[in-house]
């Protein structure tokens, strides 16, 4: 069981949903981490999430992030301001997210020691692939974050010598 | 005549949004419009062929395998080519496993409270919870005290002031009739089941590599190199831990999940009665059992007018009756143009035009089966299986109806089975039955690997010209469809048709409404503020729309709207 996962939400087709796996494979090209830490793309998932979270300690979630600001603006989130609102009525199974899954750890017992959520502002969330400008400028803050709650935790990562080039391979545009 | 527009806002942009005009407390007219629309298949043309699972598994955080292996299932088609048994077998694993889990996920965390109400199994005696579970199932988990700590969960819950995961629920609504004690064994169950879902799922994770996204897949095959000998390969060790948890997860569809919808269903027998729907039914096979997927573990074909004896097989990959008989309308939906179109002609060209009940309504395309609108999940597989004398679907349809039958005292047949709750029950029966087979391709995998046979994967080859190919999966929602058009080695054009398109579809050119509008055509509405009933019909086909993306929204945004005008 990992002490702390590391681990990237959104959706790599949807533009700056995509920031989360984007941010997870700029890491594992940046670092080196103790075998303690996990590192994971989780994509878009709705209750799978909880087998994900359940052997784990410590979470640190980077994703997009609904909020007042301009886009490119980071935010950062302790569990219970992720709890603060009741969830949703359920009409799809892609409506149990983040809230609903440490909800349901709660209900189990299993409720994580340590959440920490690193955000993004969008600018964009529709069909295509790539970071926006300004989205893309939020990754390096957004990593420097993950790097120092790590480092809080107890579980500091190393820098990679020499870096690695990250594998964002949905960004490789195809070959004419 | 009353409105009720359920709308819900749960990310960024909308989902799902269902309008039913109520008279009379009865649903007369409705609406089903997806909120977002899809330009995934533009961003897989020019791309490699073999790269499109890659993308494809992203269209969807819940369905992603199922995409993945859809769209090698395509891109082979396109090139004729064949895969190993082995890539087969541990194909047909994997989506099994994921499919149980999804249905576990589906009845009890997302749709169950649309039937049991948390508030009074707090009234439940955890000693008569326990005897009638006991007398429902052989189950060893259901002890008194087992009760006992779940009611002491709620009481904790509801004390606390907060309901969590329980929150906004239709709580005391007329319409929820279970007993206390039936409510409470459904909570307790809720909770083992969250146990059960992850143990399926780790049978994904063992054969895929990863989870939510799976690895081990290839145009050609898989990666999952055999040497029973090896700690990092697929071997003896981690076949037997696939089977330890199939075992347990099939014990727990037997004895827990079939009863538990047995139990349920019987004292909700007016919903064998609502919410039919469109009763053509459409299935592909899977589970194949040779290299060319010509044989099959579970039958596919077409049911017109919900009459059994007009069933028409698809009985292989490239079935030419399917193939032939696929179109899909944009009458009523926000691309430009009115036009039926095949797969293989798709165009994804968005003309938004606002929410119009007699024009254009949704992004959802409308596609049809040799013009007409057809139903496709569980409930679909498992007719079809039934009428063409499937085994195993035949010995599970058989023992549910008669168990209901003495349970309601009603002669429930097939009939009954199309319908809200029948929905349901076939999921579950579809999930036994799923079981059983990943049990049979466990052991068929390990004789072949026994026999001496560890292929894998068999190289593609993209020869210059145009190939069109189509792969299709009987997912956990239904029939899914990739369509590639394939021109030297590039992709020029994908299409994928999508159960939850096929059940969702708005009115297509000849004005003939789409699965969900028509079931929910004569639904009981109790309170139009609480349209649980409405919720109870859509929920029972298992919606997945939205597929995409996963913006959280901390500052509490995320409401469904109920707004009843």
């Amino acid at each position: 069981m990992p002490a702390v996962t590391v681990f990237g939400l959104g959706n790599i087709l949807m533009a700056d949903d995509g920031l989360g796996p984007y941010v997870i494979k700029v890491l594992e090209a940046a670092y080196v981490f103790p075998p303690e830490v996990e590192i994971l793309d989780a994509g878009t998932p709705g209750m799978e999430l909880s087998t994900i979270l359940e052997d784990s300690g410590a979470l640190i979630i980077v994703d997009t992030v609904r909020s007042d600001g301009s886009s490119g603006e980071l935010r950062t989130y302790r569990r219970d301001d992720v709890l603060k609102h009741p969830p949703a009525q359920r009409i799809t199974p892609h409506d149990p997210g983040l809230k609903e899954t440490l909800l349901v750890l709660e209900l189990q017992g299993e409720t994580p020691p340590e959440v920490y959520v690193i955000g993004v502002i969008p600018e964009r969330v529709d069909y295509g692939v790539g970071l926006t400008d300004v989205v893309r400028a939020a990754v390096p803050g957004a990593v420097a974050e993950i790097i120092a709650e790590l480092e809080r935790l107890g579980y500091p990562a190393e820098a990679r010598v020499p870096p690695a080039d990250p594998d964002i391979w949905w960004e490789r545009q195809p070959k004419a | 005549m009353a409105r009720i527009v359920v709308d819900p806002v749960t990310r960024i942009e909308g989902h799902l949004r269902i309008d039913v005009e109520v008279n009379g407390g009865t649903v007369q007219k409705s609406w089903a419009s997806g909120q977002m629309w899809r330009g995934i298949e533009i961003i897989l043309q020019g791309r490699d062929p073999r790269d499109a699972w890659l993308f494809t598994q992203r269209f969807c955080g819940v369905c992603t395998t199922v995409h993945a292996i859809t769209s090698v299932r395509a891109v082979e088609n396109a090139l004729g080519l064949e895969i190993p048994m082995n890539a087969q077998y541990i194909r047909n694993m994997i989506l099994i496993a994921h499919a149980m889990h999804d249905h576990i996920v589906h009845f009890y965390h997302l749709s169950a409270l649309d039937w049991v109400d948390i508030t009074s199994a707090l009234q439940a005696d955890p000693v008569a919870t326990s005897r009638l579970a006991e007398s429902l199932s052989p189950w060893p988990y259901n002890s008194v005290q087992s009760m006992r700590a779940t009611k002491a969960k709620l009481e904790s819950i509801v004390a606390s002031g907060q309901l969590g995961i329980f929150a906004n629920g239709y709580w005391g609504h007329p319409a929820m009739k279970l007993p206390p004690e039936v409510n409470l064994l459904a909570v307790n169950h809720y909770l083992q089941a969250l146990d059960y879902q992850r143990k399926a799922n780790q049978i994904v994770t063992i054969l895929g590599s990863k989870t939510p996204n799976i690895q081990n897949l290839a145009v050609g095959g898989v990666v999952n190199a055999i040497n029973l000998d090896n700690q990092a390969t697929l071997n003896m060790t981690k076949l037997y831990q696939i089977k330890d948890l199939l075992d347990e997860v099939l014990a727990f569809v037997q004895q827990v999940y079939i009863p538990d919808i047995l139990a349920i269903g019987s004292l909700y027998p007016e919903w064998l009665g609502y919410g039919a729907g469109v009763k053509n039914y459409l299935a592909v096979p899977d589970l194949p059992l040779d290299t060319a997927g010509t044989q099959f573990d579970l039958m596919g074909g077409t049911i017109m007018n919900g009459d059994v004896s007009t069933v028409k097989p698809i009985s292989r990959f490239g079935d030419e009756y399917f193939r032939d008989n696929v179109e899909e309308s944009i009458a009523h939906s926000w691309y430009d143009g009115s036009d039926s179109r095949h797969p293989y002609d798709g165009e994804t060209v968005p003309n938004y035009t606002d929410f119009q009940d007699d024009g254009k309504y949704s992004w959802v395309k409308s596609p049809r089966f040799a013009g007409e609108p057809m139903q496709v999940g569980p409930l679909a597989q498992i007719l079809v299986g039934y009428a063409q004398g499937h085994e195993l679907t035949v010995k599970w349809v058989d023992t549910a109806l008669s168990e209901l039958s003495s349970r309601t005292g009603v002669n429930v047949g097939v009939g009954h089975v199309q319908s809200t709750l029948g929905r349901h029950a076939a999921r579950a029966l579809r999930c036994a039955i799923i079981g059983d087979l990943a049990l049979k391709h466990w052991g068929l995998l390990v004789e072949n690997i026994g026999s001496g046979d560890t292929d894998i994967f068999n190289a593609p080859v993209f020869p210059r010209g145009e190939q069109r190919g189509f792969g299709f999966h009987e997912a956990p929602r239904g029939a899914l469809s990739h369509w590639v058009v394939i021109e030297n080695g590039k992709i020029k054009n994908y299409q994928a048709v999508v159960p939850t398109t096929w059940n969702a579809s708005p009115r297509d050119a000849g004005g003939q409404i789409g699965p969900y509008e028509a079931s929910l055509l004569g639904n009981p509405v109790a309170d139009a503020e609480r349209p649980l009933e409405v919720l109870r019909t859509v929920h029972s086909f298992d919606p997945c729309l939205a597929c995409a993306i996963h913006t959280l929204d901390v500052d509490g945004n995320e409401i469904a709207k109920v707004r009843a005008l």
